[in-house]
């Protein structure tokens, strides 16, 4: 008797009421509904729009000289026209206001050697700058960095089509761009000649990091895109 | 004479340079583009091709071109503007254009001080990101010399008619000729602002004896290529792979609705036989 009293007792005790088990399935099915909604929104990525527009052939005096009949003759002498670098950039979208510094490489890797400080951008001094009439006008900037948090270009990823974009040049003088497209890249199929073109239609190239990121070698996998065009027309050199 | 030196030059370029095009592609193979430099002091000049005139009272320091000129063999003859074909100063028969290239035709001063044409390759291969490619060629009258950037030589012993070349960084050199192993100065120093992914070409012209050493230069561009990379980031704040607690969060889910299911299941079982 006592044997079957005491096997009994535990053997209910193990069973859940039925109130619990329902609980239970209804708190798990949140969970992993959560968990998956969640999971969607981290990883679903950058949106893109517009990839390859805002490219095109340029209408430069190059062009229209080569299209005459006659053979151009130049001065012996070194070009000197000045450069008007970029010193300051607004994207009001994502309420920006960022200082542009001149960058180059460097020399130990041969990517671009952006500044230091996060807030602030590095236009690649070697392409086209603000006086240019072809090309692109290359502004990288820092998504975020390791010491310094949230970088000039961390909503970069969330800019709009035709959001407009402020470029404040050496002279003094605002140029607006408007905002054509925005792609995503795997770093290692980027199409680096087009986003450091000298040639073709003038336009602005916003470039930063995005995507998964390592946290063993501390690098993004993805690069993020902006292409932005001339609004009218600005005087080039 | 020359036109046997213009064979040499371009069968001594083996590899296959880039055709550079001012803003149209090249139409055919097989066509090369030609500048035209004019190095000798003090002599303006007509410019013919197979007896057509090109090139107009060219003036000396000067570049022309690019002409685009199908592989052959061409007459070239330099006259006085105005001039009739017939009376030239300088007159180079079945000079030989190779395919593909891009060409530099230099009238200059030969080592004795005779007016030369002598055509250079140019050298249009593509020069890594950061970079410019330094060509200096001794087009005058005048002996040996070496090339020092910021007082140190950089290019030794460099006679007429040749080049030397080399890709550095980009930026300003300040660049000097002086007579080979010695510190006689007898060009500059004049800064150069060598732009990033050009070819600047320095020709040294005119003559020693008349004092008439100069420096003209050419610039080739589009050499260019894109940096390496845009390193970004660093912090992972914009990360967007799954976070630690997204596993937690998921694996604590199915756990608990792992249990309620087996409870519920257990609870529609029959009762086990006693």
């Amino acid at each position: 008797m006592t044997t079957r009293t005491d096997a009994g007792a535990p053997h209910r005790a193990r069973r859940l009421r039925p109130g619990r088990a329902g609980s239970a399935i209804a708190l798990g099915a949140v969970l992993l509904l959560l968990a998956g909604g969640l999971g969607w929104r981290l990883t679903r990525g950058v949106e893109e729009f517009g990839a390859g527009t805002g490219l095109g052939p340029a209408t430069s005096v190059q062009a229209r000289l080569a299209a005459d009949a006659g053979v151009p003759v130049a001065a012996g002498r070194l070009p000197g026209t000045p450069a008007v670098p970029p010193l300051r950039l607004e994207i009001p979208a994502i309420k920006v206001t960022a200082p542009v510094d001149a960058v180059g490489l460097d020399q130990a890797t041969g990517e671009v050697d952006l500044p230091r400080d996060v807030d602030t951008v590095g236009w690649y001094r070697y392409g086209p700058d603000l006086g240019s009439t072809a090309g692109s006008v290359t502004i990288a900037g820092h998504v975020d960095g390791a010491a310094q948090g949230k970088g000039a270009f961390f909503r970069l990823r969330e800019v709009p089509a035709g959001a407009r974009v402020v470029v404040f040049g050496s002279d003094g003088a605002p140029r607006s761009f408007t905002v054509v497209s925005r792609e995503v890249f795997a770093k290692t199929a980027m199409p680096m000649d087009r986003l450091f073109a000298r040639d073709g239609r003038l336009r602005l190239t916003l470039i930063t990091c995005g995507g998964p990121f390592d946290r063993k070698t501390r690098h993004y996998r993805d690069n993020v895109v902006l292409t932005a065009v001339p609004i009218g027309v600005f005087q080039g050199k | 004479m020359y036109c046997k030196l213009v064979g040499a030059v371009a069968g001594a370029v083996a590899a296959a340079a880039t055709v550079l095009g001012p803003a149209t592609p090249a139409l055919a193979a097989q066509t090369s583009q030609v500048f035209v430099v004019h190095g000798i002091p003090g002599q303006a000049v007509d410019v013919y091709v197979n007896g057509d005139k090109v090139l107009s009272d060219f003036q000396p320091a000067t570049v022309a071109g690019p002409l685009s000129l199908a592989a052959g063999s061409y007459d070239i003859v330099l006259t006085r503007p105005g001039d009739p074909i017939s009376s030239p100063l300088l007159e180079v028969n079945d000079a030989m254009v190779p395919a593909d290239q891009n060409l530099s035709l230099v009238a200059h001063l030969s080592v004795g001080g005779s007016p030369s044409l002598t055509p250079f390759v140019n050298d249009t291969s593509v020069v890594a990101a950061g970079k410019a490619r330094l060509i200096v060629r001794h087009t005058a009258a005048a002996p040996a010399v070496d090339v020092r950037a910021g007082g140190q030589p950089v290019f030794r012993g460099l006679t007429n008619p040749n080049e030397v070349k080399a890709d550095i960084a980009a930026g300003t050199v300040s660049a000097d000729v002086v007579l080979a192993g010695t510190d006689t100065v007898v060009i500059g120093p004049a800064d150069l602002n060598l732009a990033e992914g050009t070819a600047t070409i320095v020709y040294a012209i005119g003559s020693a004896q008349d004092r008439t050493l100069a420096i003209i230069t050419q610039v080739l561009t589009g050499l260019h290529s894109a940096p390496g990379g845009v390193p970004a980031g660093s912090a992972g704040l914009a990360d967007q792979s799954l976070p630690a607690w997204w596993y937690a969060m998921a694996g604590a889910g199915a756990l608990v609705l792992l249990g309620g299911v087996v409870a519920a299941t257990r609870r529609f079982r029959p009762a086990s036989p006693r």
